[in-house]
């Protein structure tokens, strides 16, 4: 066997083990869908995770530049308001003048202006200006500087003075410059020059309340037990929502480790906690704004995700295996039906099983060609056996016509004797006899005629065979009255009461008795033919139906032909029955059913073909 | 075929085994094991926006409660020495059974009967700041008083000769404070605590601890260092020093925080403080009932809150600003 053979044979066993089409169907199904979904989970699966995070990202980065831009115009407005003051002709009088009254005179303005600005915004603690000479002007004139701070060791007023091109952001701090506030601040500073003399410099602060800038981040915020920080450009806390518990040492924060190279995102692993830190750098004010979020938290959620991925592919595949099911189902249920009804077929049963399926599919057609075969098939089995039995009919009827040359010449012969010896009483007999006999044979027109009429048949038979056996036979009819007028087989009695007299009476040493007995049981009628002749032994009696045991000398028809005669009329549960012992004579019995309203029953009961 | 296909039964069926393996999604996505909520009831001594030290204290506790998703609730009676109060509300909270009570007595005896009914409810009792006669509460936090004597003491050795002169100023005789601050010191002090001339007491008063300083310094001209074992003793002190025009000669340390004690220390009265983290202590006092509730916490633990010496130095570091500065910033 060559290597092709060989593959094509375990293909074929291959198949071979779908030992039906609903399984052909259903497993190539149900492996398609399977590797489709599989693929279809894998896919989501991986997808998911890098999806959770990149959302995270991009929801938090949106956040954070929505913040950073927040903080920035924020921070912008200040800006202006600085600028508002520090571009005022007051300030540069009173800063840079030389004249006292027009310092004073400006100092009034002075106050005015940033009296009404600190009416407009609350959210703006201090806007003071400081002269290089230590002298203040705080908020209008109504607050003092803390004697007991140099305002110079400030570091918003050092940065502003060693920055004097842009404006100085301070760190969230407690603002101990001016006496009796202490009130955390952010501070914005900037150098204002002297218009004239670029040398001369003096330093314009204001101090934002420190809550606006927290409220900025609080209200931004994060999903998923997230936050957000703020670190200066020094990398220190600016905000933080849990900055208490910094300072008391409770909790650590990254501030300088964590997202200065430059990455989008980095996620940070800490005692067994991961976190996703994502940081906007401010231009405007130099400071790093962080969000956190809590990477443990997000993956709950992806796996939540992969969960229901898995959950609605573990049903779609229920699904799609039901459903296949279904189909299959569908499918082979009128192939199925088909094939019980070939069966059926198969074993003969060709009426009754038809097969219904409904609609117009192939299966249908198929279906539909099947039951007019069938029915085709049954029609021309049923008009075979009719054309069968008329046959055998007409064969059994030319059969039961003729009467045993042998006999006829034996009794012509007999009377011939008769007459040459005178006797003429018995010679009359004898013909009369016989031409009774004729004319029951002759007249053919009826298959069946009266017991009655049999019985006179068999009676004239009985006489002419009573004549030339002399004293040999001797015979009794007895029939019940209420049978005699039952319908019988043409030429039943007369055969037997042949077969009696040739194979039983005729070896008797002594005279012989035959006697003829009808009676009814239930529905049936019996005639029993017994002689007291030599009998039979078993083996012969055995055989007694097969056709071979023709007697020649009788008249061809036998007690085979009779029985089968008897049995096509009136079925399997009728005919004759033997009964014989050697020595003490044989009992042949007639059993036919009772005939009423002149209906002839088919009474078959077995199939026969 | 197909017509017979989606009979009505089927449709049924189908949609009943959709209805309930999506029922069956849902409940998988949305059912959290229910992470069991502590409930806790906090009692402590008095509830004042202008008391930095308390609201700092129920802010810390607050935080921790929100961060461990546990079910707080205050109970806070309007003054420190309302202890009676503070009785009705352990009554009503032992009503209310929750996981632990939280508390921090106002008296030394006078809770005591109330604080073991909590015991004998099967609640948890916790202390936060004070202690009482009887050791019935499964877990302290609190400061450290003695190491917070001891720190200022070993600050205050930094200023002293074999013959300065030293005076301390206590707030309430034989408190557990008072005592145990001493105690603190003078171990801070080490060979220094011979030089300890004098312990007054001013029963918690300004006026009377700077009536008291003004007789020490007058009664001891040499006077070296002034030691205040409280706010209102440090600040009666060094308002005292001042007045008198001492603070040259006069080291001024002190416990606690004010804005008065800092606008002191700015003056350079005072040349130290050490504070109490009140922030810390409320929020150690309800995470560590969580762990005391999660059983990774034995029964009797106590928990030091941590102290901060200050000096006018270190004032407006990051730190300290927060520990000093607690709420101002979000005054509007």
């Amino acid at each position: 066997m060559d290597k092709m053979q060989r593959e094509r044979m375990r293909v074929h066993d291959l198949f071979a083990r779908f030992n039906s089409i609903r399984t052909a169907i259903l497993i190539p199904f149900s492996i398609l869908i399977l590797c489709a979904i599989t693929i279809m989970v894998f896919v989501s699966l991986t997808y998911t995770k890098e999806a959770v995070y990149e959302n995270a990202v991009n929801y938090t980065g949106r956040l954070l530049s929505q913040l950073n831009a927040d903080i920035d115009s924020y921070i912008d407005y200040m800006d202006n308001i600085s600028y508002m003051i520090r571009s005022s002709e007051d300030v540069q009088d009173w800063l840079f003048a030389d004249a006292e009254e027009a310092r004073e005179h400006a100092q009034k303005g002075i106050a005015a202006q940033i009296d009404t600005i600190l009416q407009s915004r609350t959210d703006i603690y201090n806007i003071g200006i400081i002269r290089a000479d230590g002298k203040a002007l705080i908020n209008g004139s109504t607050d003092m500087l803390n004697e007991n701070i140099d305002v110079t060791d400030a570091q918003w007023y050092r940065e502003a003075m060693n920055h004097p091109y842009s404006f100085y952001i301070s760190s969230s701090h407690v603002q101990n410059v001016v006496k009796d506030c202490y009130k955390w601040v952010v501070t914005l500073s900037t150098v204002v020059k002297n218009r004239h003399n670029a040398q001369e410099q003096a330093v314009v602060f204001i101090d934002l309340n420190y809550s606006s800038i927290s409220k900025l981040c609080e209200n931004n915020r994060m999903e998923s037990q997230g936050y957000v920080y703020i670190l200066d450009s020094n990398r220190r806390i600016v905000y933080h929502p849990r900055q208490q518990l910094l300072y008391g040492g409770l909790r650590t924060e990254h501030t300088d480790d964590v997202l200065l190279n430059g990455q989008e995102y980095e996620i940070v692993e800490e005692n067994g906690v991961s976190r996703l830190y994502i940081s906007r750098a401010s231009e405007k004010t130099g400071w790093l704004i962080i969000g956190v979020a809590d990477t443990g938290e997000l993956l709950r959620k992806s796996d939540q995700a992969q969960l229901m991925y898995l959950i609605v592919a573990v049903l779609l595949l229920i699904v799609a295996v039901i459903v296949s099911g279904i189909i299959a189902n569908q499918i082979t249920r009128p192939v199925q039906a088909l094939r019980r009804s070939m069966e059926q077929v198969q074993e003969g049963h060709l009426e009754a099983h038809r097969v219904e399926v409904e609609g117009n599919h192939e299966i249908a057609s198929l279906a539909h060609s099947f039951n007019l075969m069938s029915e085709r098939i049954d029609a021309l089995v049923k008009q075979n056996q009719m054309e069968q039995e008329d046959k055998r009919r007409m064969e059994l009827r030319a059969l039961q016509s003729q009467i045993n040359p042998h006999f006829l010449y034996n009794t012509l012969d007999s009377i011939i004797w008769m007459a040459e010896g005178k006797k003429n009483e018995e010679v009359v007999v004898m013909t009369a006899a016989l031409a009774r006999l004729l004319r029951q044979n002759i007249s053919n027109e009826d298959e069946k005629v009266s017991i009655e009429r049999e019985i006179l048949a068999a009676e004239s038979y009985l006489t002419i065979q009573k004549m030339r056996y002399k004293d040999k036979l001797e015979y009794e009819i007895n029939i019940a009255s209420d049978i005699k007028h039952e319908m019988i087989l043409k030429m039943v009695l007369q055969p037997l009461i042949e077969n009696a007299i040739y194979h039983g009476l005729k070896y008797k040493e002594s005279r012989g008795i035959l006697k003829i007995t009808g009676y009814r049981v239930a529905d049936d009628v019996i005639i029993e033919i017994r002689d007291d002749g030599i009998g039979m032994d078993e083996e012969t009696l055995a055989h007694i139906f097969e056709e071979h045991k023709v007697n020649y000398h009788s008249n061809g028809v036998g007690v085979y032909n009779v029985q089968k005669r008897l049995q096509l009329s009136y079925g399997a549960g009728y005919g004759l029955t033997y009964e014989s012992h050697v020595g003490t004579g044989t009992c042949v019995t007639v059993r036919i059913p009772v005939i009423r309203y002149g209906v002839e029953t088919s009474g078959r009961e077995g199939t026969v073909f | 075929m197909w017509q017979s296909l989606w009979t009505k039964r089927r449709i049924t069926f189908i949609c009943i085994v959709l209805f309930l393996v999506f029922g069956l999604v849902y409940a998988v996505l949305f059912y959290q094991a229910p992470g069991k909520q502590y409930r806790m009831i906090y009692i402590p001594k008095i509830a004042d926006e202008a008391n930095d030290f308390w609201t700092s204290l129920i802010q810390g506790a607050q935080m921790a409660a929100e961060d461990y998703g546990v079910k707080l609730e205050l109970y806070a009676p309007d003054s420190e020495t309302n202890y009676e109060m503070q009785n009705e509300y352990l009554m009503e909270a032992i009503k209310k059974h929750p996981d632990a009570i939280l508390i921090s007595p106002s008296n030394y005896t006078g809770n005591n009967t109330f604080l073991e009914k909590v015991k004998e409810e099967g609640i948890h009792l916790v202390f936060i700041d004070s202690e009482v006669s009887e050791e019935i509460q499964e877990l302290t936090v609190a400061t450290d008083n003695v190491d917070m004597g001891r720190q200022l003491g070993e600050f205050a050795c930094s200023f002293l000769k074999e013959d300065s002169q030293i005076v301390m100023v206590g707030h309430v005789q034989n408190s557990s404070t008072a005592i145990e601050r001493e105690k603190g010191i003078r171990k801070g002090l080490g060979a220094f605590e011979e030089n300890v001339l004098e312990t007054v007491f001013c029963g918690s008063k300004f006026s009377v601890a700077y009536e008291q300083t003004c007789e020490l310094l007058k009664k001891y001209p040499e006077l070296t260092m002034v030691i205040g074992m409280n706010e209102y003793s440090a600040v009666g002190a060094a308002r005292a020093v001042r007045d008198m025009k001492r603070g040259n000669q006069v080291v001024v340390l002190g416990i606690d925080s004010s804005l008065e004690m800092i606008e002191l220390m700015e003056a350079g009265i005072f040349r130290g403080v050490v504070i109490q983290k009140p922030f810390n202590m409320g929020y150690l006092g309800v995470e560590e009932t969580v762990k005391l509730l999660e059983g990774k916490r034995k029964s009797g633990t106590y928990i030091n809150s941590g102290t901060k010496l200050i000096t006018i130095n270190d004032i407006y570091t990051e730190e300290n600003q927060k520990l000093l500065f607690p709420f101002v910033g979000n005054q509007q």
